[in-house]
């Protein structure tokens, strides 16, 4: 069952959602569990509770089914290799329907009713933002995946963890190298005039200038607009790099009338992969984007220098090479983002067993534990690749990919370097008190 | 409602929510993924034609209808093609077990896994029961009078304690307490903040079961079920419209008080529609509760399109959440109702001016309501389609194993979640296909069927047609807005 790194390969296990879910908290299951690892050095065998505040619901319900799925694994994986501290890991969902006034009341059914000991995994920016200031209340450590600012940006509080994916401004910062010197000087930016278009607005021009570019338009599109042909004069004829990151579902529609707008010659296209994440690359009106580039966090379709530990994460997480659950081609996963999934439970094991977690009293002492973390090691608990980790603004700091679409699939053309993203803290949560 | 007081309350809408918000997005940046989604898929097809299309078949059936013999739907309806006979007798034992499973997925529902995906309560309730179930009665007839949770216990509490007489509803009640308890259905599905929540479901569920099963103690099984317990008024008037008809056969005395037994009513098989050709019109309150049924799951498409949801200055793909929509789900809701019941009845009015009908308004609108069913079947089979498919997958792994326990009573606890089933561009093409095809059809058969009770009310050709006419446009009109709810851009 382990491969010759001496990883777990799940593929081989016939994981389903279901008996990962369960933690194997019951002995008389353990017993009897192919893989059976005995939790003998703990001094109680009652299972560390993680509370997966997870969109099962509402507009993050696609996201949220991966975030599942990874979660799934990683737990399966954890336990199978003895669990946290010697004791089993058990997962509780709670729906929080992608609704940050639901958010703040499943994190104090987490804290009240299930005592979980953390609660972890969510996406959407408004439901963390939402749900912290319950958890800095009920003093519950909150490990989200999210990618947003809001963490780093220090506004949030001190229970607030983003320590397995980089957040979106070190993303925007880490491509302008890159874009400077592959694709062009002259930028227009294309983006949904809200607050995720406003991170790309803001933070990319700077990033730009240090690199001897510059962002000549900017381009904010109303959330509602359905066709966007009328906006595509205001491009100017000297762009040389169109940089869009729309979302939503007009965005195949977007795209359409771009290669219609603009036929056979176009600028260099170069998106971030939230505009297409669960969409098949290959879906009819796309095809404009043959050629083009994208972010990701971590890459969709399998590369030809994948480590073993990033195939060992994608057999264990069920996608295949094209990043589809195996078995349900049409299901394509959100791969750039739900890695974060993993590495944050391997984040929380690793901080629990630096701060010799025992149960709930022990909270704070976990939190500790987790800003005295400063670097994770690319590897089997770490897929993506290596990361450093500020305990200051509780943020991670990764390499980020730039895939090409060629031949139908995204090949990664580059890597960043962790530097490429580091900015400046704006602020330390460990001068406030626990 | 004045326009002033309307917009005013909009105003304050706005207002509110702004607040809401802003509060929310105190940190800067708040990023969010909105999903490309399938939808996005349907925006590149050429729905304009298929909408064009629909409206245009709609009326094209209205034509043919008016040209043929004023009777042509009831001669063609009068077919039957008889298959077998057997009796109810076993229906207070397939009640039982019913009740039996209801209650174990209470329990489960208080005690099984927090995830609503993995709980098998939400899955059966809003997709197994809400979704599945109200196909099946549409297609093969009332099969919830043999598996609702009620009338097992009722059988069992009468012969324990005998059929005592019970307290008979004053007849100005109607079916409005039915009406009152599917908006308060409707109120938890589409506008409460978790109705998936299993422990808050269960909660719901169970005290609903009790509050119906003392009400059928007092009121008597049959007497409730036809005025107060909403799902059997609402799965009684879709199985109006299934293919199979089972003839009332020869009844026991007990029948005509209570419930009894029928002895051996005759199966056969029956063009859609043709049950609805000899129903009796409808109470004001069964208008109503017919109108709430469609204007309900039209709001729950309506709800989450960019089109409402600009209207309250709201950003589609930053969705605040249901917490944060109560209010304005609640004025949808009503407002919908409203918008519908005014629509119909109009229709009506006019209709009856136009044919210089002698009938009472209450009367044709009684009768004629009855087209709303096969549209309210077709919203209700488009519209919770994608649901059903992905859904429907975790509900049967979900009921292999209701406590999380590890069971795998079925062998279904560890099925893979197909949800490719529904994602994609073929996909998207197939169901925008198969979702147009089943609302244009919808709106044809209601066609029919309202061409079919006019005779009723005209018997002359010329009086019949021009009776339609206006019920004919608002059948375009929803014909339009149907296909529009599923081919707008959408949240989610």
């Amino acid at each position: 069952m382990t491969d010759k790194n001496g990883f777990f390969d799940l593929s081989k296990t016939g994981l389903t959602r279901r008996t990962a879910l369960k933690g194997l908290a019951a002995g008389a299951g353990l017993a009897v569990a192919p893989g059976f690892v005995r939790y003998s050095q703990a001094q109680s065998s009652a299972p560390i509770k993680i509370g997966f505040q997870s969109h099962r619901t509402g507009i993050g319900a696609a996201y949220g089914r991966w975030y599942e799925r990874t979660t799934a694994a990683a737990v399966k994986a954890i336990n199978e290799a003895g669990g946290i501290n010697g004791r089993p890991v058990e997962v509780i969902i709670e729906d929080d329907g992608t609704d940050p006034g639901r958010g703040a009341e499943v994190v104090g059914k987490f804290a009240t009713q299930h005592k979980t000991d953390i609660v972890y995994g969510t996406l959407f920016s408004h439901v963390v933002i939402g749900s912290a200031p319950a958890a800095g209340e009920a003093k519950m450590p909150y490990f989200v995946v999210s990618e947003g600012h809001h963490v780093a940006s220090t506004k949030l509080n001190r229970y607030v963890f983003q320590p397995g994916i980089t957040d979106v401004k070190s993303q925007i910062q880490a491509m302008a190298p890159w874009i400077a010197a592959n694709a062009g000087k002259k930028v227009t930016q294309i983006f949904p005039d809200f607050a995720f278009g406003y991170d790309h607005r803001d933070y990319l021009p700077p990033a730009l200038k240090a690199q001897g570019a510059e962002v000549i338009a900017q381009i904010a599109i109303p959330p509602t607009e359905s066709s966007f042909t009328k906006y595509f004069p205001q491009i100017p004829a000297e762009t040389e790099v169109i940089y869009h990151v729309m979302v939503g579902p007009a965005v195949l529609t977007f795209v359409k009338e771009l290669g219609e707008f603009y036929g056979s010659s176009r600028p260099q296209l170069f998106g971030f992969i939230d505009s297409l994440e669960a969409t098949d690359i290959n879906s009819p009106g796309l095809e404009f984007l043959d050629g083009s580039h994208f972010w990701e966090g971590s890459p969709r379709y399998a590369q030809p220098d994948d480590s073993a530990a990033q195939k060992a994460y994608r057999a264990a997480v069920g996608i295949d090479d094209n990043g589809a659950a195996v078995g349900d081609p049409k299901d394509v996963s959100t791969a750039a983002h739900m890695f974060g999934c993993w590495e944050t439970l391997y984040v929380v094991k690793k901080a629990m067993e630096d701060a010799g977690y025992k149960g709930p009293e022990d909270r704070a002492k976990l939190v500790e534990a987790t800003e005295a973390l400063t670097e994770f090691a690319e590897g089997p608990e770490h897929p993506q690749g290596p990361k450093t980790f500020n305990g200051k603004i509780h943020q991670c700091f990764g390499i980020q990919n730039i895939s090409k679409v060629e031949g139908g699939r995204l090949n990664v053309v580059h890597k960043t370097k962790i530097e490429d993203g580091l900015y400046e803290p704006e602020g330390d949560y460990t001068t406030q008190p626990l | 409602m004045s326009g002033r007081t309307e917009g005013g309350a909009v105003e304050r809408c706005r207002l509110s929510l702004a607040l809401l918000l802003a509060a929310l997005c105190f940190a800067s940046p708040t990023p969010a993924f909105a999903h490309a989604s399938d939808r996005g898929h349907v925006l590149l097809l050429p729905t304009g034609y298929y909408v064009a299309g629909g409206a245009l078949a709609v009326a094209a059936s209205f034509l043919v209808l008016a040209l043929l013999p004023s009777d042509f739907p009831a001669r063609f309806w009068r077919r039957r093609l008889p298959l077998f006979a057997f009796g109810d007798g076993a229906r207070a034992t397939v009640s039982l077990i019913s009740f039996a499973g209801f209650a174990i997925l209470i329990a489960a529902g208080l005690f099984g896994s927090r995830d609503p995906l993995t709980n098998p309560l939400p899955l059966a309730i809003w997709t197994l029961l809400w979704v599945g179930l109200v196909l099946l009665q549409g297609l093969f007839g009332n099969l919830w009078s043999w598996l609702n949770p009620w009338y097992g216990p009722w059988r069992v509490i009468s012969r324990l304690f005998g059929n005592r007489k019970t307290w008979r509803p004053p007849a100005w009640l109607g079916c409005w307490p039915a009406f009152a308890l599917f908006f308060a259905f409707a109120w938890f599905e589409l506008i409460d903040p978790a109705p998936d929540d299993p422990a808050r479901l269960a909660w719901a569920a169970g005290l609903y079961w009790l509050l119906s099963f003392a009400a059928m103690l007092v009121f008597g099984y049959r007497d409730w079920s036809r005025r107060g317990e909403f799902l059997t008024v609402f799965l009684a008037m879709v199985a109006r419209f299934a293919l199979l008809e089972r003839n009332e056969g020869k009844r026991n005395e007990a029948w005509r008080n209570e419930g009894g037994r029928n002895e051996g009513g005759r199966l056969s098989l029956c063009w859609p529609g043709a049950k609805l050709s000899n129903a009796a019109p409808l109470s004001l309150s069964g208008i109503a509760f017919l109108l709430l049924a469609l204007s309900s799951v039209s709001f729950d498409g309506l709800s989450k399109t960019f089109f409402w949801l600009g209207l309250f200055g709201l950003n589609p793909l930053e969705f605040p959440g249901r917490t944060a929509m109560i209010g304005i789900g609640t004025f949808g809701l009503v407002l919908t109702l409203v918008l519908l019941a005014a629509a119909f009845i109009l229709a009506i009015v006019l209709g009856q001016h136009l044919a210089g009908s002698p009938h009472s308004l209450g009367q044709a609108a009684g009768l004629l309501v009855w087209s709303i069913v096969p549209i309210a079947l077709a919203y209700h089979v488009a519209h919770y389609l994608t649901a059903l498919l992905v859904d429907g997958q975790y509900a049967l792994a979900a009921l292999s194993d209701p406590f999380a326990l590890g069971w795998n009573l079925f062998g279904t606890a560890g099925i893979q979640i197909e949800a490719g089933v529904a994602a994609g561009a073929g996909s998207a093409w197939s169901l925008w296909n198969f979702q147009a095809g089943v609302i244009i059809i919808g709106h044809m058969l209601a066609v029919l069927v309202a061409h079919g009770l006019a005779w009723r009310l005209h018997p002359v050709p010329a009086g019949a047609a021009l009776s339609q006419f206006p019920l004919t446009l608002l059948m375009i009109a929803y014909t339009v807005f149907g296909l529009w709810l599923l081919a707008t851009p959408a949240a989610g």
